[in-house]
């Protein structure tokens, strides 16, 4: 899943980046509110964002000024306010201006993993906390996979890989779609990595899983 | 004597006596005038009744009787110079006469003598003047006696009369006790008389002006506070980092971050210290302790101001040359572009600081292979001590707002670059992070810079460098 950061602090920009990636999170990170615009904008339709974590103090044009540029554009990108303004006002007024979630700093890691879980899985229609697809169940929390009720360890690339995969059953996702879910900016991708870690989940999650359409990319297999 | 009270009642009961004595005095003397008439009158008319024919003299008329209290004593001669009556052979007075009124002395007192020629007979009626001044004094009494008397109701009606009239201040004293620490709006002065308007009016300029002090240190306070969420929010993530860090490598870059977080932290404090030391209304004694938190401490006494002649040249050249290794460090060219030898009067430990600020902004700012010139020049009589760089510069609107607190500008890592450009643009500054960096933007350099520059009645504006390009600060004595 591909993650828009929008902070100004790099030391807390870092941590939050790495801290994500770990999960298996793609992040981008910009320090500006002109920026943020700037990299929504830039990103097409095929290429778009699961998520925004938006700081509320930016210089430039700050986070709510952002929020209601985007809103007003109609983008509909799940926004987690990532800030230092606590007052009850402040809340009020960013979700009132079109965030879907609001996290006060310092924050805990895992309860902003936790809180973007809950963004995806609102947005994409699902209640249950668990992604089951055939015999797969996928934890986007605990990054438990199993087979058949068997757990499989797969590493965080992989594990994103899945995820894209999984967030769209059936339809086809490009490589360089797969890509973005799973690197952020300025991360080394290599030539052939998407094929590699699909080469890795099919030896690990049964051959037939996913299924290669030349010439445009990969998807689920729907019956399983 | 504290007391308006007490002092008033004193001092108005002292008036009132010394009125009486001086009124007693004058009715006294106002008596004894009329008294000496009316008796000096009666001792004529006494001795107009004496025989004025010649008789035998008949001496022992009242052998045993010293004159007493309002006793006229009597002497008659004949012609030629017998003594014929004695009225009171003991009377202290000489056995001559003189004619008319006059006044002797003798060892018991002054009498009053009259002598007149009745007849044959040379008379002379005289008597004390004791009994006068007496009867005088008791008229004088007399009269100021119930003045005396009512001295003590005079006293307590002055009491309970200042007492009433000191009421409005005890008003005012029971309004200002019974405040709340937080209020500090103005007190009504509409209804108090004249007298205590003024202190109470006073009293309100008094908290006009704490109010504005406090406010300004709520919002500092509250500023400060935000301010420092965002480096504990660093640390906190570090921390989470470092927990989550599985392999030995992964914990050791998770340490140094939480390290440049620890040493970034610090510095923010140091700063705000430093701020909230140079802030006005700082008691002037803390002052010096300025740049102990910034400097490291540096034999800074606490409570001491430091004022004194500053070498400017000596400061700025102490500046540059702890700074050297940093710059060359950074390929930047770090000098002087032109110095005479200056002095202001200040506080020498505060300007360091404000100097110390300024190059090591010029530092961070200005990219690798850049210059940084200071110099020191005289300028209408002003010392002028400019630092220019060739870093980005400030833009013109911007240039106002720079010096608020806590404001930050967004050039340190993202100036104009869109998503595109930033790729790969971030990740090698992940590594690289110095101590320098980790105190970037703690958005209060420059506000201390200004504090400490209108302490010291400086002026710091920003400019355009010299060509066109960077910036140049000046600060102005």
């Amino acid at each position: 899943m591909r993650v828009l950061l929008v902070e100004d602090d790099r030391m807390i920009a870092e941590g939050v980046r790495k801290g994500l990636r770990g999960e298996g999170w793609a992040v981008d990170w910009v320090g500006d509110g002109a920026a943020a615009l700037d990299a929504l904008a830039l990103v097409g339709e095929s290429h778009s964002y699961d998520l925004m974590l938006l700081d509320l103090g930016l210089p430039k044009r700050d986070g709510l000024e952002v929020l209601r540029a985007l809103r007003g554009k109609g983008n509909g990108i799940p926004v987690l306010i990532l800030t230092a303004r606590d007052s009850v006002a402040d809340r009020v007024k960013g979700l009132d201006a079109g965030a879907d979630d609001y996290l006060v700093k310092p924050f805990d890691l895992d309860e902003l993993g936790a809180r973007m879980r809950a963004l995806l899985r609102r947005r994409a229609g699902r209640s249950a906390a668990l992604i089951q697809h055939g015999p797969i169940t996928l934890d986007p929390a605990t990054h438990e996979v199993k087979l058949s009720g068997v757990p499989v360890a797969l590493s965080a690339r992989e594990f994103a890989l899945l995820e894209a995969l999984l967030a769209r059953p059936g339809a086809v996702l490009s490589k360089a779609q797969l890509e973005e879910k799973m690197y952020g900016w300025g991360e080394e991708i290599g030539s052939n990595t998407v094929e590699v870690y699909i080469h890795a989940l099919r030896k690990k999650l049964g051959p037939e899983l996913i299924r290669n359409v030349r010439g445009l990319g990969y998807t689920l297999a729907k019956d399983l | 004597m504290r007391s308006i009270r007490r002092r008033l009642l004193l001092t108005l009961l002292s008036i009132v006596l010394a009125g009486v004595v001086t009124a007693g005095w004058l009715i006294y003397r106002q008596a004894q005038a009329e008294v000496n008439e009316l008796f000096d009158y009666q001792l004529q008319q006494t001795a107009a009744a004496l025989p004025s024919e010649p008789f035998p003299a008949v001496l022992s008329a009242n052998q045993d009787d010293t004159p007493r209290g309002g006793d006229v004593v009597i002497q008659i001669w004949s012609h030629n110079g017998t003594q014929l009556y004695y009225s009171h052979p003991r009377a202290p007075l000489a056995p001559h006469a003189e004619l008319g009124f006059s006044t002797e002395h003798t060892p018991r007192g002054d009498w009053r003598v009259y002598g007149a020629v009745i007849g044959d007979n040379v008379v002379q009626v005289a008597q004390p003047l004791s009994i006068r001044n007496e009867i005088a004094a008791l008229t004088a009494w007399h009269t100021l006696w119930p003045l005396v008397l009512l001295m003590p109701v005079l006293g307590v009606l002055v009491w309970i009369t200042v007492g009433r009239g000191l009421l409005p201040l005890q008003r005012v004293t029971q309004a200002v006790d019974a405040r709340h620490p937080d209020a500090l709006d103005s007190m009504p002065d509409a209804r108090l008389p004249i007298e205590v308007q003024p202190l109470v009016q006073a009293l309100n300029r008094l908290l006009q002006r704490l109010g504005v002090a406090l406010d300004t240190q709520k919002a500092f306070v509250a500023d400060a506070a935000h301010e420092l969420r965002t480096p504990l929010a660093a640390l906190n993530l570090q921390l989470q980092l470092l927990e989550r860090a599985r392999s030995d490598e992964e914990r050791h870059d998770a340490l140094a971050d939480l390290r440049r977080g620890v040493l970034r932290s610090t510095r923010l404090v140091e700063q705000l210290l430093a701020l909230a030391r140079a802030e006005p209304g700082a008691a002037a004694g803390s002052r010096a302790g300025l740049g102990s938190a910034v400097d490291g401490g540096a034999g800074a006494v606490p409570g001491s101001t430091r004022t004194g002649v500053v070498d400017l040249l000596e400061i700025l050249s102490d500046c540059v040359s702890e700074r050297m290794t940093l710059a060359t460090h950074k390929s930047l060219d770090l000098g002087f572009a032109g110095t005479e030898p200056l002095s202001v009067t200040g506080d020498a430990v505060a300007l360091r600081v404000l100097f110390n600020n300024l190059v090591d902004n010029a530092i961070k700012y200005t990219p690798s292979g850049g210059r940084i010139d200071l110099s020191l020049l005289c300028q209408d009589g002003r010392a002028v001590v400019e630092i220019c760089d060739t870093g980005p510069g400030i833009p013109a609107d911007e240039r106002a707002r720079v010096f608020d607190r806590f404001y930050r500008r967004a050039v340190s890592f993202d100036a104009g670059l869109g998503p595109a450009a930033a790729i790969g643009e971030l990740e090698p500054n992940v590594g690289e992070v110095s101590a320098g960096d980790a105190a970037a933007g703690s958005g209060l350099g420059l506000a201390i810079v200004q504090r400490i520059a209108s302490q010291h009645g400086a002026t710091v504006t920003l400019s355009d460098g010299p060509a066109g390009r960077g910036l140049r600060v000046s600060v102005r004595f």
